[in-house]
């Protein structure tokens, strides 16, 4: 099966066009921990024959298999040629995004990021073949917020955390008003509050704003 | 006909000043995430199941219905004004709708779409008001084997359909089911995958997978994508907003066949209305090519009315299949049944007797939703489009505010946060290496159900596995799932043979 030219440089790009790996990874660390857990599974003695055992065994191996077979197909084929396919019946949309989208409009992002050479690489390497190109910083921006947010959420109080969570997200998707965002932020935080906590009576941690609210 | 006396208190159960409120609410919102792309309604209903858990089931349900239409209607606006589909469903749509838009007729196609959802939404709820009765009463036939054969069938057709490599959509099935393992088991009470923490033994929320998978994921995949260049310019809505007689005459055929090619696509689990559109759009595009004038390639009016009306009409028999086998024929539909299930409700025959109320008030609120939808959306959808002017950045902090507030509000516990966030990165993962979301849905969804059904049956013949093809109904199942997926193998093995031959001459 030799139907792809491999413009392949290094093993940086080699591994860089095949990221993809990281789901049959997943597969297999999924199929392992569910084997693990079956085979120390404590079981009443007096379960009916197709106990609950027999399940978690079932998708530990399809795990495993399937880890198998994905991983042999992104390494047989691996990104451009993927995201080059005509993807106007791919059910996600954003890879219909992604094909028609190369070019880095964020110069200032990108060069600022740690990750710019190799992003810059990467396109120069691939030029034309359209591979996905991910904003590692926004991401990391996003996630780290969601985990501030919910380490905050008890000790501060939905107010002060989820206007948190509100302004880091914005700011890790491209805000450029910190300070407006501080104001809309706190609104939007205080309107969640009156609506869903004193209006449909849903059960929001007060935190240090306890006394006050 | 007693379907129409309970579909006429069903009228009159929603019909109350309240109850209206919650249909326009839910059109408005299912128009909105509609119309913005990489939303939809499964995403919506996800995020309003915490949020609704104080309202009363009727009023939920109504509201989720409008949600749910209100997609559909939407999707196609930013097709046909930005050729950016607002989803998948909404692609076959837009390729003549856009075109019909840059020749300055972008107002007639809006109106063809949001008229073609109407009337394949409306015919198809028909249709399920008369047949899902008797469809509930077959389905008290079914015993432990024939639930199995169900859901077996689900899980084979929505994972080799929806991905375009079966390899994918299996191995996304999979992940579903694994995530579907953790908890207490019910038939034996063993703690499953709990690590001993009781947080767990109720399992993982089904609240907490559908937010993670497909608002959270779709948040961080945004989030990747930032500094990509993307195409944001909205096409003036120029051209008659009515459409002339001819166009008419045109449009009328186009409708009718799109209702009759994605009426059964509902009760068939290939993931919703993606492959219904295409058929649409294909059909009406042979169709058209058999005449002298056919407009298609300069923006055919048949283009668009087809694969709408089949979209809704999709939607509308899906329900249906839904509240009659509580089978999910697609992404959105197993949400649904995550809210029937948070209200304590089982889809599927004995639900027409248990909550016969709530039934007839759902099925009525199709036809209310409809009506409003396409008063929301044949004159405003200019305005809907402005939509896509608030700032990605804004739009979407909101969205992941209200996810985390919603999974914090219905269980309180700040382990279903870090779950939610771990299942976001495994939705945004999944986006970004091509594996679709819907077969973890219904694996979630259906896994426990047939893991019971495969264990009752196998209890009840002492464990001989004959009894689980003994019966006509399951030999037919599993036959036509046989056959289907060879076919689609054949099919695709052709295609990947012509485009490699093709490739081979072209270099």
């Amino acid at each position: 099966m030799t139907t792809h030219p491999a413009p392949d440089t290094g093993p940086a790009t080699y591994l860089r066009r095949r990221t993809g790996l990281i789901v049959p990874l997943l597969l297999l660390v999924t199929g392992i921990v569910l084997g693990a857990g079956t085979l120390t599974m404590e079981v009443p003695d007096n379960v009916a024959s197709p106990g609950p055992q027999l399940f978690p065994t079932m998708v530990a191996v399809a795990c495993v298999v399937f880890a198998v077979l994905l991983g042999i197909d992104i390494l047989r084929r691996p990104e451009p040629e993927q995201v080059a396919a005509p993807t106007d019946v791919d059910p996600a949309t954003d890879t219909g995004t992604a094909a028609r989208t190369t070019e880095a409009t964020d110069v200032t992002a990108s060069s600022a990021s740690t990750n710019a050479p190799e992003a810059a690489a990467g396109d120069t390497a691939d030029a034309g073949a359209t591979r996905v190109r991910s904003n590692r910083r926004a991401v990391a921006g996003l996630v780290g917020t969601i985990v501030a947010f919910i380490v905050l959420l008890v000790p501060l109080g939905w107010l002060l955390s989820g206007a948190l969570l509100f302004w880091g997200v914005a700011r890790a998707l491209g805000s450029r008003r910190p300070v407006f965002d501080i104001f809309l932020s706190i609104a939007i935080s205080s309107l969640v509050q009156l609506a869903f906590s004193a209006g449909l009576g849903l059960n929001l941690p007060p935190g240090v704003l306890a006394g006050v609210l | 006909m007693s379907s129409l006396g309970n579909l006429g208190d069903g009228f009159l159960t929603i019909l109350t000043p309240m109850n209206m409120l919650w249909v326009l609410v839910g059109a408005l919102l299912g128009t909105a995430v509609g119309v913005l792309p990489g939303l939809g309604s499964a995403m919506a209903v996800a995020l309003l199941l915490p949020v609704t858990f104080s309202l009363d089931p009727v009023g939920a349900f109504i509201m989720f219905a409008g949600v749910l239409f209100g997609g559909l209607f939407g999707d196609s606006t930013a097709g046909i004004l930005m050729n950016t589909p607002g989803n998948s469903t909404a692609i076959a749509g837009s390729i003549e709708g856009h075109r019909m838009a840059t020749s300055g007729r972008a107002a007639q196609a809006l109106a063809t779409a949001a008229i073609g959802a109407f009337i394949g939404g409306i015919l198809s709820s028909a249709l399920v008001v008369f047949f899902a009765p008797s469809l509930a009463e077959l389905a008290t036939l079914f015993g432990p084997a024939e639930y199995l054969a169900l859901s077996v069938f689900a899980f084979v057709a929505i994972s080799a359909v929806v991905s375009e490599s079966v390899l994918r959509g299996l191995a996304a099935l999979v992940i579903g089911l694994a995530i579907a393992l953790v908890g207490v088991d019910g038939m034996s009470g063993t703690a499953r995958f709990t690590g001993g923490m009781p947080e767990l033994f109720d399992g993982i929320s089904i609240v907490v997978i559908t937010v993670g998978l497909l608002a959270l994921g779709e948040v961080i995949a945004v989030a990747a994508r930032r500094g990509t260049k993307e195409d944001l310019r909205v096409m003036p809505s120029t051209g008659r907003l009515w459409l002339s007689r001819g166009e008419i005459r045109l449009a009328i055929p186009a409708w009718l066949r799109g209702t009759a090619i994605g009426v059964p696509f509902g009760i068939i689990p290939v993931g919703g209305s993606e492959v219904p559109t295409f058929l649409a759009y294909g059909t009406e595009r042979r169709l058209g090519s058999r005449r002298a004038d056919s407009m298609f390639g300069k923006g055919a009016i048949q283009g668009v009315a087809g694969p709408e009306a089949a979209g809704n009409a999709t939607a509308g028999t899906a329900m249906g299949a839904l509240l009659a086998l509580g089978l999910p024929t697609s992404a959105t539909a197993a949400v649904m049944l995550a809210a029937f299930r948070q209200y304590g409700l089982q889809p599927g025959p004995l639900l027409f007797e248990r909550a016969s109320e709530l039934v007839w008030a759902l099925l009525a609120s199709f036809f209310v939703a409809m009506a409003v939808l396409l008063v929301l959306n044949l004159p405003f959808a200019p305005l809907w489009a402005k939509l896509l002017k608030v700032p990605r950045h804004y739009l979407y902090s909101g969205i992941t505010v209200f996810a985390m507030l919603g999974v914090y509000a219905t269980s309180s516990k700040i382990l279903d946060l870090v779950l939610v966030l771990a299942i976001g990165l495994l939705g945004f993962a999944m986006r970004r290496y091509g594996l679709p979301v819907a077969p973890v849905l219904i694996a979630v969804i259906l896994g426990p159900l047939a893991e019971t059904e495969f264990r009752r049956a196998m209890a009840v013949s002492e464990g001989d596995p004959s009894v689980l093809v003994s019966s006509p109904i399951t030999i037919v199942l599993y036959l036509v799932l046989a056959l289907g997926v060879t076919g689609l193998l054949v099919q695709r093995a052709r295609n990947r043979r012509r485009t490699i031959a093709s490739g081979a001459t072209a270099s």
